[in-house]
């Protein structure tokens, strides 16, 4: 069974009516694993003898008569993602033994529904990024062209076919961009929609819960099932009452796509003529296109840049040794505490804490985190704006192919490699990386973003595209 | 030494951080390169407008405060070290 090849509803359907058992498909899966991840680096750990345990349960529980919609569907877990069986790094080498005491909430969701962790996945140092360059375990390599990064592992295993669905974790746009680098689906729901118990997050204002599959369909069937009020995040709140779906018709004329005219000033000229195709595309298939003004990319990039790092000054405090972390070898407290947190964080993280409490300083905070905080509140107003004229927005996920494993490239440039992704990170609202295109045989993907709730109207535009394409 | 400077120096001594004489001097380039990056961000009129400050705007956000019942030996369990009824830190007085 080629995994890339079918559907989460058609794989749980076999399991459920016996044609194949969860702990055949995971054997299967496991063995094919070796495999598909030489010389790629997705994962931090394999679930080798817990995933056919998990799959024997699983199995337990259909012949008892449960109907679980995941019955052995294989799934990878980003490794800042708690998940309480294997251990859970961080992005951090002092880390690599630690194992949660709990299992976050959207994983142990999917767990309940049948599906079975096959391992967790590469990310940067301390999940901060969107290349896995800074990972203190070596970079993870792009399936499609072996010199260059992935930009997520989970990303990698999807479109290796390792597994069927990735849960990843999205700040300033690791999991988009990765889904764009790997010619794969990944969906960064609405604020609040999936609960990030269980997250490791450097900065909780933009961090969010996800998924990439293969196909918006295979996202569609697991959306439901993660979504929800969960009373340990408090964001959740406003799905307390159940979550009212912001749905358009399914029918391509009735959907307007606003198409943000300001990105070509961003773009390479290939890289344009692909966003050009996939506008012209739409509206082939009947949708309308708008063309709209996004003003704010580049501040609201910097603005999420300046929040970010003082929420990670913050985050990162606890990483003192005596909290959490190993405890490092020095002959009095005061050393024992810069050495520690010294050895916790990586180089990335480091200067993302370090330049975040300068931020925060005296005389910096008026000038940089104050008027980050307006440029965050105008971007959010920008993209509403957008909106009330435009059922959709579509933009570009990254503004280059993903950077060369090997060869230096400046923390800047990597952090500008969010360009696209940080502003809609910025304004709460969902967004859809599908496949636009290829560029010298290597994918390229865009976003859709859509109004709060509206995870649906975008897969189903999604689908409808992959389907057409 | 610059305002600059000297606030980069200070914030690595708040958050006790660990950093080599050459790792400290790239920090010092690095951080002219990140402030003169935001400049454009610093251009923008934001007029008298508030900022942002929730990324969410759930209200009432707390649980029904209703007792339950936990578990010590789950606790105990999920800590690093324990034995004879304490949990066992790094020694950290002098």
């Amino acid at each position: 069974m080629e995994l890339r090849k079918t559907t989460v509803h058609r794989v749980a359907e076999a399991v459920l009516q016996g044609e194949i058992t969860a702990h055949q498909l995971i054997d299967i899966t496991l063995k094919n694993c070796g495999v598909l991840n030489e010389g790629l680096n997705i994962f931090t750990a394999v679930a080798g003898v817990d995933a056919s345990e998990q799959a024997r349960a699983v199995d337990q529980k259909i012949k008892q008569g449960k109907k679980l919609p995941l019955a052995g569907i294989p799934v990878v877990v980003k490794d800042d993602l708690c998940y309480g069986v294997l251990p859970t790094s961080l992005g951090s080498s002092a880390f690599s033994e630690f194992i949660s005491p709990v299992t976050a909430t959207a994983v142990e969701r999917l767990m309940d529904a049948g599906a079975v962790v096959i391992g967790k996945t590469n990310l940067d140092d301390m999940g901060q990024g969107s290349t896995t360059l800074s990972s203190p375990r070596g970079a993870t390599a792009n399936p499609w062209q072996a010199e260059r990064t992935a930009g997520s592992a989970g990303a990698a295993a999807v479109a290796t076919g390792i597994c069927m669905l990735a849960v990843e974790s999205d700040s300033g746009g690791a999991l988009r961009q990765g889904a764009s680098h790997c010619g794969v689906a990944g969906l960064r729901p609405t604020t609040g929609r999936v609960s990030r118990y269980g997250l490791n997050a450097h900065c909780s204002s933009f961090a969010r819960v996800g998924v990439t599959a293969f196909s918006c369909e295979n996202i569609s069937g697991v959306l439901d099932i993660i979504s929800g009020f969960d009373e340990r995040d408090a964001a959740t709140a406003v799905c307390r009452d159940g979550i009212q779906e912001n749905i358009k018709a399914p029918g391509s004329e009735d959907i307007t796509i606003g198409y943000p005219v300001t990105v070509f000033d961003f773009l390479e000229p290939e890289l344009r003529e692909v966003f050009e195709q996939a506008r012209d595309e739409f509206a082939g298939h009947g949708y309308k296109i708008k063309e709209i003004e996004l003003g704010l990319l580049r501040e609201g990039l910097q603005a999420y840049y300046v929040i970010a790092l003082a929420e990670a000054s913050s985050s990162h405090a606890r990483f003192d040794g005596i909290r959490f972390g190993k405890t490092g070898a020095a002959d009095n407290l005061h050393n024992m505490y810069f050495q520690s947190r010294a050895e916790i964080l990586g180089q990335e993280a480091r200067r993302r804490s370090i330049f975040g409490t300068f931020l925060l300083g005296k005389g910096n905070y008026g000038r940089y985190y104050r008027q980050a905080s307006k440029i965050w509140q105008m971007v959010r107003w920008e993209f509403e704006g957008a909106l009330k004229d435009c059922d959709l927005l579509m933009l570009p996920t990254s503004k280059n192919l993903p950077r060369p494993l090997q060869g230096q490239s400046s923390f800047l440039d990597q952090w500008s490699d969010d360009l696209f992704c940080a502003p809609v990170s910025l304004s709460g609202l969902p967004a859809l990386t599908i496949p636009a295109g290829q560029i010298e045989q290597h994918p390229v993907g865009m976003q859709l973003v859509g109004p709060p709730f509206s995870e649906k109207t975008l897969l189903n535009v999604g689908s409808a595209s992959e389907h057409k394409n | 030494m610059d305002d600059r400077s000297a606030g980069l120096d200070k914030a690595i001594e708040a958050i006790k951080i660990g950093v080599s004489d050459p790792e400290r001097n790239q920090l010092h380039i690095e951080l002219d390169q990140f402030l003169d990056w935001l400049e454009p961000m610093l251009g923008v009129d934001t007029g008298d407008q508030e900022g942002l400050l929730f990324s969410h705007d759930a209200v009432n956000v707390l649980r029904e405060d209703s007792p339950r019942q936990s578990d010590p030996a789950e606790i105990q369990e999920a800590a690093p070290s324990f034995a004879g009824g304490f949990y066992l830190v790094p020694k950290i007085m002098e």
